[in-house]
């Protein structure tokens, strides 16, 4: 008898707790934020770029969103796919939003494992920032610029994120458009290509812009090219490349700094809420608050919104055979 | 040397109540993200980020400096009472930490580990103070070839932690080698192992792998036995406050070993790309190998404790030395930390040396008062966290169970990381109970990845010829007499066969 008193203890327990939880019902009249939580799933760890980004527009975002909190999940792994898968398998009711690298695109296209989506299927909120690349190369280094670069014998020691990479599939594209004479090394995480550079093991890194700030400013090294941005000063990779081949593989390499920081929702969700979280996107990085704390955070601004970044994207996507082929190619050359 | 600068800066902090302010709230939030397994200092410091953003940059910094440097003060606790490591540096001080409360001496390690996190932080600062000029020689000189034989110096000391059989020790410490393999490979793009799961492309993480080859075993062990972590029949008669100040005593007891091992600690953060877990792990065994008795060592011998832990927070004044004057971050938590100095309007870089040297003269300060703060904080709760020893184990497992899990599932938010932290409390539970060594799995399991990932990068660099630059040269010799010196000792005290002994032997 005691037992049975203690089975029916728990039921009611149990049945108490459920009645408690939130449903993901409507909240019938009345905003469908009012009350609940925004997950913005970020596929780094704490700390890096893409982190940076989602904390500064997440707490705008909740200027114009009436949710009770904008919560940041960083779900790191695998170079952004389990990001990104996570993101895509999310449930689509308008509470999850994510960002990680375009870089995937690559893979997509090579047909990589581990891409288990098609990336047009995702919902596009805007990007915040185009993401453009540049060569520098250290002081210790012979080649000063571009022109000593392709005119180089033996081959230059580049430096680059592991095999497999976004930005390590960037250099291949890269070296193969415009038929560099390279050794590329790879397995350098984060900075340590700069400590690399300055010890005067590798010549040189192919790698986001921002990211070679300091490494400038401190006089190491400087640009000699860059990919998908205006610089003064430093030649533009599309003007230098020479042949068709290199033109278009060139051309992806730019499509692809062009997308940046981008942010985007899972298949499905509601156009009303999609629409909402757009808008609150959109007046976030207008806000001339963020704006200003972006430039003090060293975090560049070119935002694009909603369907136009679905444009970019699915042009990013939209490759003959023969240029994907291409790609493979160049991504399969070194190996 | 600036004196007056350095000393100004020590009135700014001091001489202003806001300033100690932040730093008695910050010491404690610090060693509350290190004491829970798995939440450790980076999330802590990217979660009071926004509050720092609108303070000065002297305030803002302080503040985070402070935190920053105790986490593994307070990741110390856990480690020794229940053997969940808080952070993956403090792994190694589970070794020696746990055996001793155990031994009804918690109180006792609690104190050491406390007074080497504090003396090696305030090393750590001094050592920051004195390399100052000699910075990018230093720095520059540790290439992917002196990393290597670094790593692989690193592994001769698992001879040092295989207790009784070299054997075991060595085929512990591959098996965690094999462990670390586990991932993609970063030079040629292929899966190793992962059995086609995403999860398993990064690798396994060293906070699961530690807290199921450490933790559960123990919690096992105790279900299984019955009874309290101290198994003293009755309390030592110092416990509490006395046992706190005798571990404290026994820091400045072994001064030699403390301060070498605080240099060793520092200078190992100083390199970024090493790694602050590989710091406290070759402590431990420099301090089992330079003992006279080395058998006392993973029983319960406070040296065990002090070593590890001086490392743990020296480190992070050494990697201080490459955030804020290359604008490398010397190691994980760095990074983030250099991301907020430059939010505070703080330009890390060589130009530092010339026109921001007050901000690094409060950084050092701070580092070091927030190492002392914390071990003043300490000795007045100290004595009721020693109490924990000696409650029941049916209260104690379940709790501490749930913290390692959180703990495993915090670090990679992956349920996967449930399953990989039960197979591996699985494996260290069947290894505790053969009685075969574990801390060099962590030895082989930490420091496989950088000799395989230096290894490639040294010979993509060099070739084979890496082996004959100066720094790699030194290593090898390193090696060399370190193993020498164990085959010596091995030797040594090898017992006399029978038929040689006299009759008094």
């Amino acid at each position: 008898m005691r037992a049975m008193r203690e089975y029916l203890l728990l039921i009611l327990a149990i049945v108490a707790l459920a009645a408690c939880s939130r449903g993901t019902g409507d909240a019938g009249d009345g905003n469908f934020y009012d009350g609940r939580n925004l997950s913005y799933i970020v596929a780094t760890d704490p700390g890096g770029g893409y982190d940076a980004y989602a904390r500064l527009i997440s707490r705008y975002m909740q200027d114009d969103l009436p949710v009770d909190n904008i919560i940041i999940k960083n779900v790191p792994g695998a170079g952004h796919l389990v990001g990104a898968n996570t993101l895509h398998r999310s449930r689509p009711d308008g509470l999850t939003v994510g960002t990680f690298n375009m870089g995937l695109i690559y893979g997509q296209l090579v047909g990589k494992a581990g891409m288990t989506f098609d990336l047009r299927e995702l919902e596009w909120i805007g990007k915040a920032a185009g993401e453009p690349r540049s060569i520098v190369v250290s002081e210790n280094c012979a080649i000063k610029n571009v022109d000593d670069l392709l005119a180089a014998g033996e081959a230059i020691k580049f430096g680059s994120a592991g095999l497999g990479s976004a930005s390590w599939s960037d250099m291949m594209l890269l070296a193969d458009a415009l038929d560099l004479s390279v050794e590329i090394v790879p397995g350098f995480e984060g900075n340590e290509g700069e400590m690399s550079m300055m010890r005067g093991e590798i010549c040189a890194i192919f790698g986001s812009t921002s990211s070679f700030k300091n490494f400038i400013d401190s006089g190491y090294g400087h640009l000699i090219l860059t990919v998908g941005g205006q610089i003064d000063g430093v030649p533009n990779a599309l003007d230098v490349v020479q042949t068709d081949r290199g033109r278009r593989l060139v051309a992806i390499i730019d499509a692809l700094a062009k997308l940046g920081r981008i942010t985007a929702a899972p298949p499905g969700t509601p156009p009303e809420r999609l629409e909402q979280v757009r808008a609150a996107y959109a007046a976030a990085l207008e806000n001339p608050e963020l704006q200003a704390e972006a430039e003090k955070l060293g975090l560049p601004l070119d935002p694009a919104y909603g369907d136009d970044v679905g444009r970019l994207v699915a042009n990013a996507l939209d490759q003959t055979p023969e240029t994907i082929a291409m790609i493979k190619t160049a991504i399969d050359n070194n190996n | 040397m600036d004196l007056t600068g350095i000393f100004d800066a020590l009135l700014t902090i001091v001489g202003s109540p806001y300033h100690l302010f932040l730093l008695a709230i910050a010491v404690p939030i610090g060693m509350f993200f290190g004491a829970i397994p798995g939440l450790g200092g980076k999330l802590g410091i990217v979660l009071v980020i926004p509050f720092v953003f609108g303070m000065d940059a002297t305030a803002g910094a302080l503040f985070l400096i402070a935190m920053h440097s105790v986490v593994h003060t307070g990741g110390s606790v856990p480690s020794i009472l229940f053997g969940v490591p808080g952070t993956g540096p403090d792994a190694a001080t589970i070794v020696d930490g746990l055996p001793m409360t155990k031994n009804g001496e918690a109180g006792r390690a609690l104190g050491a580990a406390f007074g080497a996190s504090g003396l090696g932080g305030v090393i750590g600062g001094l050592f920051l103070l004195a390399l100052l000029p000699l910075l990018r020689p230093i720095v520059l000189t540790f290439s992917p070839a002196e990393f290597f034989l670094l790593a692989l110096f690193g592994i001769t000391l698992i001879a040092m932690l295989s207790g009784d059989s070299l054997i075991k020790g060595l085929m512990v410490g591959f098996l965690g080698l094999m462990f670390a393999f586990v991932k993609l490979d970063p030079q040629t793009g292929i899966e190793r192992y992962t059995f086609g799961q995403l999860f398993l492309w990064d690798g396994i993480n060293v906070i699961p792998a530690v807290l199921g080859i450490f933790a559960i075993p123990e919690m096992i062990a105790l279900g299984a036995a019955g009874g309290s972590m101290a198994k003293a029949e009755k309390l030592e008669t110092s416990y509490g406050i006395a046992g706190v100040l005798r571990g404290i005593g026994d820091v400045f007891r072994h001064w030699a070993l403390s301060i070498r091992t605080s240099i060793i600690g520092a200078f190992i953060g100083m390199i970024p790309g090493l790694g602050g877990d590989a710091a406290s792990w070759i402590c431990y065994g420099h301090a089992a190998q330079s003992s006279k008795t080395p058998e006392r060592f993973g029983k319960g011998a406070v040296e065990g404790v002090i070593a590890p832990e001086t490392a743990n927070n020296s480190k992070e004044g050494g990697s201080l030395l490459p955030t804020l004057f290359f604008a490398v971050p010397g190691s994980s938590g760095m990074a983030i930390l250099l991301g907020a100095f430059i939010m505070l309007g703080i330009q890390p870089g060589p130009g530092l040396a010339l026109t921001g040297m007050e901000i690094v003269w409060v950084l050092i300060w701070g580092l070091m008062l927030a190492n002392i703060l914390a071990v003043i904080m300490f000795i007045i709760v100290a004595p009721g966290l020693g109490y924990l020893s000696y409650v029941r184990g049916n209260l104690l497992i379940p709790f501490v169970l749930v913290l390692t899990f959180l703990g495993a599932f915090l670090a990679v938010r992956a349920w996967e990381n449930l399953v990989l932290l039960s197979l591996l409390g699985t494996l260290g539970y069947f290894l505790k109970k053969y009685e075969w060594p574990r801390p060099p799995f962590v030895i082989g399991f930490i420091l496989g990845p950088i000799a395989e990932d230096s290894f490639h990068k040294a010979m993509s660099l060099w070739g084979p010829a890496f082996l004959l630059r100066p720094g790699a040269l030194v290593m090898i010799a390193l090696i060399v007499l370190t193993i020498g010196f164990y085959v010596f000792r091995l030797v040594k005290h090898k017992p006399k066969p029978e038929w040689l002994r006299d009759d008094d032997d």
